[in-house]
């Protein structure tokens, strides 16, 4: 018979940036007799997970779990919403293309065959050039949150959310406060090793000591507690992904969009993330540049460099310390997936969250899966250097098994494997190669069913004509919601 | 199945010709499904009612598995799930925490499947996201008459060309060793760019012809005969349910059919003869038997390659995994998706696509070759060589470490690609009692009183649910009526 299992009696969150205070949000939530500190620590510019303030649509559903409501985030902390990224030169000739999120893309187009023969939600060919109603919406500029009614024409839409991040972790410090969480404010010395190569405390400005059972290392690229254990080792990702600094430009006039851009200039990818209350555009440099042509390639003169290593922890949790975020995977933050990224990871921690003793096998499972989330990021990443003109300006990056898998299919066959763990479904990664430029092949299965193809695209066109019918402006429906 | 799936989806650009031969017998003695079957009828265009009927078809709502934990002891695995998730917590953390208080019932009584399994109640989930939605169900139907069933449905509407004989002779192409042609008995030869083996344990292609290696799981997987026995039906009512029954030196399946009931002593042969084997089956059945019991004979494993060169092994002919969870049109139906999958372009075979397949295949199997050991191994049977074989065997370090996550946290090693999910394993583990030593801790957060009245009221509702199900006889023959008033 199982056992009573003590609950944590204490856990410090060390690192108050908005994943810090995030982190011990859930943990409050979900253990609320548990007494949670969270540990100041001076801001890290290469804390991309947290610095820029966009995911993808995981993270809508972890705040909602956390009661974290789009309401107040849009009216407290300048949420606004994306329902396509814009992909510019990633292809021939000054090719462009859109990739939404959500089912919505084509779902009878994409993956209904393994489906509907039974082999569930995994890897189809594509019949058709992907659609997605995000795409259609955000061209004519309209939106309106799904009801979550099965048959209203949004059902399968989805999209990703940015935010002003000052403001979003004023809110997240707000709910904390709410909930009793300690803020500490004193600076750490050092760590006190349990024994178990863990750690029993932190020694802290005062010659105090705060200890506690589990340790959250929120600390950003330094990886402050987990690099100081025994065991804790970094696997290098700098084969896959050429980027080694950002180039951060100033924040420009607020405005409200429903897409955001990536570029591929001849120094790297160039992102920019329209949110309400500013703009910003960050170059993300995969070769040695000159001053003025990162200029050029940003679009304005840079206001910062941030230098970083990609690479990730081998075991993100070691003892009573787990790492999220840049703690545990130093990646590049292009489209938001850093920070996606680490709300996975928090997830992943809330499902497999331990009790005062530890077992190796949760551990063993935290870090099985984790591992897979990082490597499947980086896929993601490195996808856009696969794009044809990327490849071309950037040659000889390595590619995991997985991708080159990947691409392959999707080049030949327009089919995508399915990947445990990934950032993304099937269909939005496959939207997202095609808006690479990435040229997507056909199998027999689109050839004999290409009259079902024309019947599912219809039908799609029919449900788009819809979706715009029921959705208003942007500007309207953002209106509505900020006059309550 | 091949044929059939192969013609209705690439049907334009391919002329598929079925070879087979009256004079070989069809392996299948009753065969017991999973929910996946039905997307796989349904997309061939074939009306439920008239399959079932055909075949003599019965629902299934899961597995009753009794004596295998314990003698004494049974469970069902559902095609369902138990309870809900509350704060972010399965609903079995829940249940453990209940069980340790002394205040849990049976977790069964938490799943709408179970509970209508074990009530003899069947009628169809709806898809709105309530109760009625939490399960799935399959057939069990006549193995010998599905085959034909399909067959007349691919020769007479989706063009496949059948042709009846035995071959006798497999040409391959000097050059690249691929098949060229089989040539029948009566001399003609039939060529073809693709050839689809489907012929069972004797895997004439991949096995005999292009040597493909296989790969033995007998230690892990000792059954290697079944005696099979149908009789009459005992009674005239039966649940929607297949049973498997642990034997002495294996165990016995029992499937009931509208017009039967299957039986079957799965065993080793290294631990009873088959003549105590066919003994034992004949002393089970519970109704007249309708024949001598027969004898087949396998092995457990799969071939290292699905696909070699330009065959491509489907079912038996490819690896053979005991029915114990009724995968084995499930590894078929896959197999022939994924063929579709990655068909040939152009007529072209790409080593990628082969070795695509090959690993998708393989994972397929692997996984549930590790589920089913674990039915095996996680007994406290000690009353038979061969329990006391499988309960002490070393198991596949794959199923070493989802058990040990299972025995010291109560979680469940998470995929999402392959078969058998959490409620799956749950079932098992729970009903085989292999009680792990600590679960979620936030099971304890609630008060157990408010805990105790959520499962109650879970139960209560369920019990309502499924008194209001028909039959699941009466759901038969009122489907059989509704065919023949629409006919």
């Amino acid at each position: 018979m199982s056992k009573a299992r003590e609950l944590l009696r204490r856990i410090v969150v060390l690192g108050d940036g908005p994943l810090g205070v995030l982190t011990a949000v859930a943990l409050r939530r979900a253990l609320p007799s548990t007494e949670t500190i969270v540990i100041a620590l001076p801001p890290d510019p290469a804390a991309f997970a947290e610095r820029f303030g966009t995911a993808l649509p995981f993270t809508n559903r972890l705040h909602d779990r956390l009661r974290i409501s789009e309401g107040d985030l849009v009216r407290r902390a300048g949420a606004s919403h994306r329902l396509v990224m814009r992909y510019f030169g990633g292809g021939e000739g000054g090719q462009q293309g859109a990739a939404g999120y959500g089912a919505a893309i084509d779902p009878a187009m994409k993956t209904a065959f393994a489906r509907e023969w039974g082999g569930g939600p995994r890897s189809a060919e594509t019949v058709a050039p992907p659609r997605s109603l995000g795409e259609v919406l955000a061209a004519a500029g309209r939106f309106a949150a799904p009801s979550g009614e099965a048959n209203s024409p949004l059902a399968d839409l989805d999209y990703a959310l940015r935010w002003n991040v000052p403001s979003y972790r004023a809110l997240l410090i707000g709910v904390a406060q709410q909930l009793g969480i300690h803020h500490e404010r004193r600076r750490v010395h050092g760590i006190v090793p349990n024994g178990e190569r863990g750690v029993a405390a932190l020694t802290v400005e005062g010659a105090d000591e705060i200890d506690a059972d589990f340790f959250v290392d929120c600390s950003g690229s330094g990886a402050m507690l987990l690099s100081k254990l025994p065991g804790a080792e970094w696997i290098d990702l700098n084969r896959e992904l050429p980027s080694r600094i950002l180039a951060i430009g100033a924040p420009s006039e607020g405005v409200l969009a429903l897409e955001d851009r990536l570029t591929l200039t001849t120094a790297g990818w160039r992102w920019e993330v329209g949110g309400r209350d500013g703009r910003l555009a960050v170059l993300a440099l995969a070769r040695q540049t000159a001053d003025g042509d990162i200029a050029i390639a940003l679009g304005s003169e840079p206001v910062g460099f941030v230098s970083f290593w990609p690479g990730r922890a081998r075991s993100p949790w070691i003892g009573n310390v787990v790492a999220l975020g840049d703690a545990a995977a130093r990646i590049e933050p292009l489209g938001g997936i850093a920070q996606d990224l680490a709300h996975r990871q928090l997830g992943l921690l809330l499902e497999l969250l331990p009790g005062r003793t530890i077992d190796p096998a949760e551990r063993a499972e935290f870090n099985r899966r984790c591992a897979l989330m990082i490597d499947r990021a980086c896929d993601w990443l490195a996808a856009h250097y696969a794009a044809p003109a990327a490849a071309a300006l950037f040659p000889g990056l390595e590619r995991s098994p997985f991708l080159t898998r990947t691409l392959d299919q999707f080049g030949r066959r327009g089919r995508l494997p399915f990947a445990e763990e990934a950032p993304m479904l099937v269909q939005e990664f496959g939207a997202m190669l095609h808006a690479l430029g990435l040229p997507q092949g056909e199998g027999p299965l689109a050839a004999a069913g290409a009259a079902a193809g024309e019947t599912a695209a219809r039908a799609f066109e029919a449900r788009a004509a819809q979706a715009l019918q029921a959705t208003p402006r942007y500007g309207e429906w953002m209106q509505r919601v900020l006059a309550g | 199945m091949s044929a059939a799936a192969l013609a209705k989806l690439l049907g334009p650009l391919v002329t598929v010709t079925l070879v087979e031969s009256e004079d070989i017998g069809i392996v299948g003695v009753g065969e017991a499904t999973l929910p996946h079957i039905r997307g796989f009828v349904e997309r061939l265009g074939i009306d439920e009612a008239e399959f079932m009927q055909a075949t003599h078809a019965t629902f299934k709502l899961g597995i009753d598995f009794r004596d295998f934990g314990r003698i004494g002891e049974s469970y069902v695995h559902p095609f369902g799930t138990f309870g809900e998730e509350a704060a972010g917590v399965p609903f079995h953390h829940y249940w453990l925490e209940l069980e340790r208080r002394g205040m849990a019932e049976a977790i069964g009584n938490y799943s709408l499947a179970v509970t209508a399994a074990l009530a003899g109640k069947f009628r169809p989930p709806t898809i709105d996201g309530t109760l009625t939605s939490t399960y799935g169900y399959a057939y069990q139907f006549d193995a010998t008459l599905f085959g034909p069933f399909l067959r007349e449905n691919a020769t007479g509407k989706l063009g496949v060309e059948r042709i009846e004989g035995k071959v006798v002779e497999v040409r391959q192409d000097p050059e690249s060793g691929d098949i060229a042609a089989l040539v029948l008995e009566s001399g003609r030869a039939i060529e073809g760019d693709l050839f689809v083996d489907c012929s069972g344990f004797r895997s004439l292609l991949l096995g005999d012809t292009l040597g493909e290696a296989w790969e033995d799981w007998s230690p892990w997987l000792p059954c290697d005969r079944a005696a099979a026995l149908p009789c009459a039906h005992a009674t005239q009512d039966f649940a929607p349910l297949t049973s498997a029954i642990a034997m002495p030196a294996g165990w016995r399946w029992r499937i009931p059919l509208q017009h039967r009931m299957g039986n079957g002593y799965v065993f080793s042969s290294q631990f009873v003869s088959e003549d105590e084997a066919c003994a034992a089956i004949s002393k089970a059945v519970d109704g007249e038997p309708m024949a001598d019991p027969r004898v087949l004979r396998f092995r457990a494993g799969r071939r290292s390659k699905s696909w070699n060169r330009n065959v491509i092994a489907v079912g038996l002919s490819s690896g053979f995994l005991e029915p114990l969870e009724s995968t084995s049109l499930y590894l078929s139906q896959m197999a022939i998706t994924y063929l579709i999958e990655l068909f040939p372009i152009d007529g072209l075979i790409d080593p990628r696509d082969r070795d695509e397949f090959n690993r998708l295949v393989d994972m397929e199997y692997d996984r549930v070759r590790d589920f089913l050991i674990l039915h095996f191994h996680a007994t406290t049977r000690d009353d038979s060589e061969f329990w006391n074989h499988v309960r002490t065997m070393q198991v596949p370090a794959t199923l070493a470490e989802k058990m040990a996550l299972w025995r010291e946290t109560g979680r469940v090693e998470k995929y999402s690609d392959g078969l058998f999910y959490d409620a799956s394993w749950i079932a098992v583990y729970i009903g085989q009692g292999v009680w792990p030593e600590r679960h979620d801790p936030r099971a304890q957060l609630p008060q157990p009183a408010q805990v105790m009245r959520a499962m109650e009221g879970l139960r209560d509702a369920i019990a309502r649910e499924v008194a209001a199900m028909p039959g699941h006889r009466a759901f038969l023959t009122a489907n059989a009526h509704r065919l023949a008033a629409a006919t």
